[in-house]
């Protein structure tokens, strides 16, 4: 196991590397960012100070290599646009972004599962056709348009709920809501046809011979049976998550690492954005790690 | 107990836990305002970023003078008095009995800090740009009275020192800033990724304002913003869209100081040529076109708005009348002018709402009367390679989108860059144009109002070389206890001073 660990680190360190390195040299091709920095009517002087200062005039491999060394110090750089770290700005932006997406994940692939097992156990009945349209609809509707229809209604219309923002209980639910639509929909299907699968194995009908009762025989033998290809697709979508709502967190004000990371780019803030992509890679990396030792949890054939 | 429920109770367990502050119950005095975008930071070297003077402006620093919404006059702030004792060289007198944030003490050493600071060129200071490539020289004489020397004549120094804001002498002179110490009515308590929060100073030289407590937050989202003032989260908000201006009783139109134009480039053929320029002005139906931007919109003659020093009230924008676009298109056609040249159209995205239909609309008409025009949709850092010299020396003949605000009150912060030769956004070279530019601007008082109207009416009439088209009406939504409406200075800065309530 520890060696399997440390080859999956030392994988994930080199691509991490890779992506820096693709990072810093794509960002660079944007161009000149001191027309976003510098007013308008700027002088030529105004600029090339800018430029100096930031280190921007020097030639792009001499950049590279002071990034580099910097990165050796662990310096990762200031926010051209607020002045202080880079990598600060990265980590206060990250918590709110994993927040919002652990709880969204949690909620969404606990109820998935449950309505998916309920809808695969009676296919084609009333609660399984209700389930798919739900979820279908849930997975494919605009999460943008969804958001600001819930607030017209939940905060300007019925005023129970905050319109945007952070704060107590109240505050996530919306955001959550929305989030947890498209992974919800989407893993449901998933549940379903796994356990569709499962269902009609011939362990389950030596189960179902045994006189189990149908609660076992569904959650305590198929289930558990059908959860590799849920996590494997759950893993995928937490991925998505971790990386930031980008929508959720520009609606509702969430302070999250998806719209800081967008930002940046827009504004070529480059220290921000190489220090977002590697806090997000580098939780990414994590979570593989974690989707992989679950596996092995869940499956004693899985050895590594 | 089955997986899914031990997943379910620890979810609402987070839930519960996760809660944060609770939103603010402030006392009846307390405002919350919501902006379109979080301040970049509170460097007060920057503050004609829009997104910065709206928090910092007047309520933690102060500048020396203000510039008088209605008239464009310099007023008195933190001096009280000036003189001009020759054309490079003027005296202030600071204002006594002012302190800093920090206890210091305003003099005319601290306003020498903070010019020299912000002209030292240790930091980027955006607010530089208003001066150009002027160098300053400051030097105090007592106490009390410093004088400024520029190495070239500055007639409006009074008006261009409204952007520099006066900093404690304990700042910082060779790094930016985000704990401002200024001689404000508010100090700043907070700046996070989700609000500032600005409390009174106590010990403020001037009228104690009515607000106790101001709370900024911002969403990117213009209906959101609109919603927050609608239901009592936000007391105001400074910009919606028109879309969302929807309550007469909450909602304001202003003058926001910013001209919406196109910039044709003088330079390249056919838009050389002063027939084909008339006709461009000529195709559009600005009455149609004005249908994207609202009723309040004002139809713009010269690149600044009423009230600037400069504006010719009596300069008539251009009308529409298609047929004698065409009847211009058609001579210049006759006289071997190849007016099927591709003319680029550069439009920049999100440059104002409903820009690009804009764009797609004059485009439209100027092909309807046999133009060749093409639109190019641009990111901002592309298209300002377009708007500023140098040009691209492959740019083809082209037009420019572009929009400009003056609120500084004198035209000086205009003609210039559009129109004298090596203005960063003129493609005119005309020495008899700069000539009269350079004495414009050396000018005063009626003389120099006369001069700057010439020059825009001989823009208009003569040599045509952009199209203004409007000046921007900006929507404001303001919560029901607060009686505040916006002026023309709305975009750069909200004094909480004036802000008042309704009992």
């Amino acid at each position: 196991m520890l060696h399997y660990l440390g080859r999956r680190a030392s994988y994930s360190v080199i691509s991490i590397l890779g992506l820096l390195t693709l990072v810093f040299f794509l960002t660079r091709l944007t161009g000149d960012p001191s027309a976003l920095y510098l007013p308008l009517d700027s002088t030529p002087e105004a600029r090339a100070a800018f430029a100096h200062l930031h280190g921007l005039d020097q030639p792009i491999y001499i950049q590279f290599w002071n990034y580099l060394a910097d990165l050796l110090r662990l310096d990762f750089g200031e926010s051209m646009r607020q002045h202080r770290s880079a990598m600060a700005v990265a980590l206060e932006a990250f918590p709110q972004t994993l927040k919002l997406a652990f709880v969204a994940m949690l909620l969404s692939l606990s109820l998935a599962i449950v309505v998916g097992a309920l809808a695969a156990a009676r296919p084609r009945g009333l609660f399984d056709r209700i389930a798919t349209v739900v979820s279908l609809a849930g997975a494919s509707a605009p999460d943008f348009w969804v958001a600001i229809v819930a607030i017209l209604v939940f905060a300007v219309g019925m005023g129970v709920l905050p319109t945007s923002g952070t704060g107590g209980w109240e505050f996530w639910v919306m955001p959550i809501f929305v989030l947890m639509l498209r992974p919800f929909g989407l893993l449901v299907q998933v549940v379903r046809g796994t356990m569709l699968s499962s269902l009609a194995s011939p362990y389950i009908k030596t189960a179902r011979a045994k006189g189990l009762p149908r609660r076992a025989v569904v959650f305590g033998h198929a289930l558990r049976n059908s959860l590799l290809p849920v996590i494997t697709v759950a893993g995928d979508l937490a991925t998505g998550l971790v990386n930031g709502a980008v929508i959720v967190e520009s609606v509702f004000g969430w302070p999250g690492i998806g719209k800081l990371m967008i930002d940046s780019i827009i504004q070529r803030d480059f220290a921000v954005v190489q220090s977002t992509i590697l806090v997000t890679a580098t939780a990414i990396f994590i979570l593989n790690i974690l989707i992989d030792l679950l596996y092995a949890v869940l499956d004693p054939r899985v050895r590594y | 107990m089955n997986p899914a429920g031990i997943v379910s109770l620890v979810s609402a367990a987070i839930l519960a836990g996760a809660a944060g502050p609770a939103l603010a119950q402030g006392g009846n005095h307390d405002v919350r305002i919501v902006l379109p975008e979080q301040p970049a930071n509170l460097e007060p070297c920057g503050s004609i970023m829009t997104n910065v003077g709206q928090v910092l402006n007047q309520n933690i620093t102060e500048s020396l003078t203000v510039i008088d919404a209605k008239t464009g006059k310099a007023m008195p702030k933190l001096a009280t008095s000036w003189e001009q004792v020759d054309p490079d060289t003027w005296h202030f007198k600071v204002r006594q009995g002012v302190k800093f944030h920090d206890g210091a003490e305003l003099n005319a050493k601290a306003v020498a800090f903070s010019i020299d600071r912000m002209t030292g060129g240790k930091l980027t200071c955006n607010n530089m740009a208003k001066f150009g490539n002027a160098k300053l020289t400051v030097k105090p004489l007592d106490e009390y009275t410093v004088e400024i020397k520029s190495d070239r004549p500055q007639p409006i120094l009074p008006t261009l020192l409204s952007v520099v804001m006066v900093v404690s002498p304990n700042t910082p002179v060779d790094k930016a800033v985000n704990d401002p110490i200024g001689t404000g009515p508010f100090k700043l308590t907070t700046f996070s990724p989700q609000t500032v929060v600005l409390d009174p100073f106590p010990g403020y030289w001037g009228k104690k304002p009515a607000v106790t407590k101001a709370t900024y937050v911002w969403r990117q989202e213009s209906s959101i913003r609109a919603a927050m003032v609608e239901t009592g989260e936000a007391d105001l908000t400074p910009s919606i869209a028109i879309q969302d201006a929807s309550n007469p009783k909450t909602d304001f139109a202003y003058l926001n100081s910013e001209t919406t134009a196109i910039r044709i480039d003088l330079e390249q053929p056919p838009l050389n040529d002063v027939r084909i320029r008339k006709a461009l002005n000529l195709a559009i139906d600005w009455d149609g076109l004005s249908q994207l931007f609202g009723d309040d919109i004002q139809r713009a003659s010269q690149m600044v708005v009423p009230g600037i020093i400069g504006h010719d009230d009596k300069l008539e924008p251009w009308k529409y009348d298609a047929a004698q676009a065409k009847k211009l298109v058609a001579a210049a056609k006759a006289d071997g002018v190849k007016v099927d040249t591709e003319i680029k159209l550069i439009g920049r995205n999100g440059i104002y709402p409903n820009g690009a239909e804009a764009m797609e609309a004059m485009m439209t008409m100027w092909q309807g009367v046999g133009l060749n025009v093409k639109l190019v949709m641009l990111d901002v850092a592309d298209w300002t390679r377009y708007l500023q010299k140098p040009f691209p020396a492959e740019r083809g003949a082209n037009l420019v989108q572009m929009m400009h605000d003056n609120n500084k009150g004198d035209a000086a912060f205009t003609i210039p860059i559009f129109y004298r030769s090596s203005g960063q956004y003129s493609t005119l070279n005309d020495p008899a144009v700069d000539k009269e530019i350079d004495t414009a601007m050396a000018a005063t008082g009626q003389a120099r109002e006369d001069d700057f109207k010439k020059i825009f009416r001989q823009m208009r009439t003569e040599i045509v070389p952009d199209i203004p088209m409007f000046h921007m009406i900006g929507y404001t939504r303001v919560g029901k206890r607060l009686d505040w409406k916006p002026d023309i200075t709305t975009n750069s800065e909200i004094p909480l001073a004036n802000i008042q309530f309704k009992n």
